[in-house]
């Protein structure tokens, strides 16, 4: 079994979905019906497809929101049925991004993500230095006291990045998180994941429905209807 | 962050929830601490009155439903004093009289000069009054102070006009707030010849107080003994009703203000659903989303507390102040009064925070965040 932080080739799939099924526990909907795909390590994916077509459902088994009605989902080489403390592994290993409401309204950016260390060892002072420094990296050094509400929709994701790096996970898992945003903000936002892929080696998994967003990464998946259709390098 | 820093942001942002929850605390806090002052004090002046003597117990009638309701005849008094183990049995009568307005309950013991030693009493200025004589009084040194009244001076009381002849002590001031007369007198304007209020016995040396207390109430079943405070409590009829209808209006109050308190929060809740669910989801554990709403709680109930025990002294002060109760209650602020105000937001809280807090913590995070 390797941990996040073992040493291991980078040829070797961080993340791996085996035959994937997931039906609905109130109805007879096969969100996913038969997925298999491998993410490797540093690789920036994406995946497409109608509204509907089960990439939500795919990113929540991969953040261990959910779990497949049948079929193995594994990652860091482990499969996610084995880990035992799921907080853990979802506030240390995944970062999530989402479309929209990823940020506690009544807090500032910095303390939005303080949030994601709540039990981290050592003194509140380091915790929010590093708030600080991942905030200045998404070039918001100055937005710290600012509220959800005082800043851009652009902003307001970065903010979530930044949260979502906050235990320096290998693995950054965002679902839609350009959809709210205006042009300008998309490419910034895509830039920005782009860095990260580069400076970090984090390996991004973005859910999309928007084509030339997903043209972003380097690889698109494309699904529809539960299933994968098509997998492209850009 | 720690968890405390943003339950302490919550509650600080959410002022208006914040402050409604903080007043429902304090409000029932207010009634039970109020409640209970008063209680304390009810009995405080109640029990006071025993403290006087220097007794090893105390005997009153059974079943009164005021303790200076009791009557205890002369032939009584002389079988308590015959009772093998009684070193010394003090007769005193206990009435009030209304002197003005503003001392509405002014106590007078009737009591013979001879028993004032064995009873405890000190006379600090002048001489004891005669036994019998019909117009002489002694004041206690408090009352002294309180009315501005010298040895010598006349004072009017027990129908008629006194003199002064002595100020005592009692080292208690209930007893030093009082006066005393010759015990014929005191007996002849009430028109009870004969008969005392309570019985204050010594007993001998050596000889256990309770075999002395079973005896007595073996021989005249129709008395009490005492010998504490709280048995006293429970000899005063009034004393009980009053503790009893305390105890029923602060439990009413403690239910009907967890039930706000979990109302408010339960919807309050419902409204910070996705809070919870993004919590989760980065990694929150069910345990920490519980301390959170559980802690927003906690520091709601300590200010609730602090607001409600306030309160409460300014209540209980402004009951001492009413006409009726002028002399009868001195609010008696204890550190008692405080943990019981502390207490009873805590739990309070608890009862109310509780299921909501679990509620929040227990939910799927996926569920929580809504499907988008
Ligand atoms: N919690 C749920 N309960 C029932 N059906 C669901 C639930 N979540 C998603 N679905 C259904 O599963 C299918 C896939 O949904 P989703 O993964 O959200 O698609 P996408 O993200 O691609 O738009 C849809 O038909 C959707 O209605
Ligand atoms: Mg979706």
């Amino acid at each position: 079994m390797n941990g996040p932080g073992a040493a291991s080739v980078a040829s070797e799939p961080i993340i791996e979905v085996v035959d994937v099924v997931k039906v609905y526990r109130d109805g007879n909907i096969r969100a996913l019906d038969g997925v298999s795909l491998t993410v490797a390590r540093s690789e920036f994916v994406s995946i497409t497809g109608p509204s509907g077509c089960g990439k939500s459902t795919l990113l929540n088994l991969l953040a261990a929101l959910d779990q497949p009605t049948s079929g193995v989902v594994k990652v860091n080489g482990r499969d996610l049925r084995q880990v035992k403390d799921l907080s853990r592994y979802r506030r240390e290993e995944v970062g999530l991004v989402f479309q929209l409401h990823n940020l506690l309204p009544q807090l500032s950016a910095l303390a939005n993500i303080e949030i994601a260390m709540p039990h981290s060892r050592g003194r509140s002072q380091s915790r929010a230095e590093r708030a600080r420094d991942l905030l200045a990296e998404m070039g918001l050094a100055s937005a710290e006291r600012r509220v959800p509400a005082q800043l851009s929709g652009g902003e307001r994701q970065r903010v979530a990045i930044a949260r979502a790096l906050a235990n320096d996970p290998g693995i950054l898992l965002a679902d839609e998180p350009t959809g709210s945003l205006d042009s300008a903000s998309v490419d910034n936002f895509l830039q920005l994941l782009r860095r990260l892929r580069a400076e970090h080696g984090t390996t991004i998994v973005m859910v999309t429905h928007d084509n030339e967003v997903a043209a972003a990464a380097d690889r698109t998946i494309e699904m529809s209807d539960g299933r994968v259709v098509m997998a492209h390098v850009s | 962050m720690p968890i405390i820093s943003v339950v302490l942001h919550n509650v600080w942002k959410k002022k208006a929830r914040s402050l409604g929850l903080a007043l429902a605390i304090a409000f029932a806090v207010m009634t039970v601490v109020t409640l209970s002052v008063v209680g304390d004090g009810l009995e405080q002046s109640a029990t006071a009155i025993l403290k006087v003597g220097k007794a090893n117990f105390t005997i009153v009638q059974k079943g009164v439903p005021d303790i200076l309701n009791s009557t205890i005849d002369q032939g009584t008094l002389t079988r308590i004093r015959e009772t093998p183990g009684v070193a010394s049995a003090v007769g005193v009568l206990v009435e009030t009289e209304k002197i003005n307005a503003a001392n509405p309950v002014f106590i007078e013991v009737g009591i013979s000069p001879s028993d004032l030693k064995p009873f405890g009493v000190t006379v600090v200025a002048g001489h004891p009054y005669s036994a019998d004589a019909t117009n002489q009084m002694m004041l206690g040194w408090r009352a002294a102070q309180h009315f501005g009244i010298h040895v010598g001076d006349k004072f009017k009381a027990n129908g008629t006009v006194n003199t002064v002849v002595g100020i005592f002590s009692t080292g208690n001031s209930f007893g030093d707030d009082a006066s005393m007369f010759p015990l014929p007198a005191l007996q002849g304007y009430n028109r009870v010849p004969g008969i005392v209020t309570m019985v204050f016995v010594k007993t001998v040396p050596g000889v256990p107080v309770s075999s002395v207390t079973r005896r007595i109430s073996r021989n005249l079943p129709e008395l009490s003994t005492i010998t504490t405070a709280s048995q006293f409590g429970r000899a005063d009829l009034t004393l009980v009703f009053v503790k009893a209808a305390a105890t029923g209006s602060a439990i009413l109050a403690v239910v009907i203000g967890a039930i706000i308190v979990g109302n408010t929060m339960l919807l309050s809740l419902f409204e910070r659903t996705r809070e919870f669910g993004l919590l989760r989801a980065i990694g929150w554990t069910k345990t920490q989303v519980l301390s959170l709403v559980m802690g927003e709680g906690l520091v709601l109930a300590l200010v609730g507390a602090g607001v409600g025990v306030g309160l409460s002294f300014a209540a209980a002060v402004a009951l001492e102040h009413v006409p009726a109760l002028i002399g009868v209650l001195h609010a008696h602020f204890t550190t008692s009064a405080f943990w019981r105000g502390l207490l009873t937001a805590l739990v309070m809280t608890l009862l109310g925070t509780f299921y909501p807090a679990l509620r929040a913590a227990l939910r799927s995070p996926l569920d929580a965040l809504g499907h988008e």
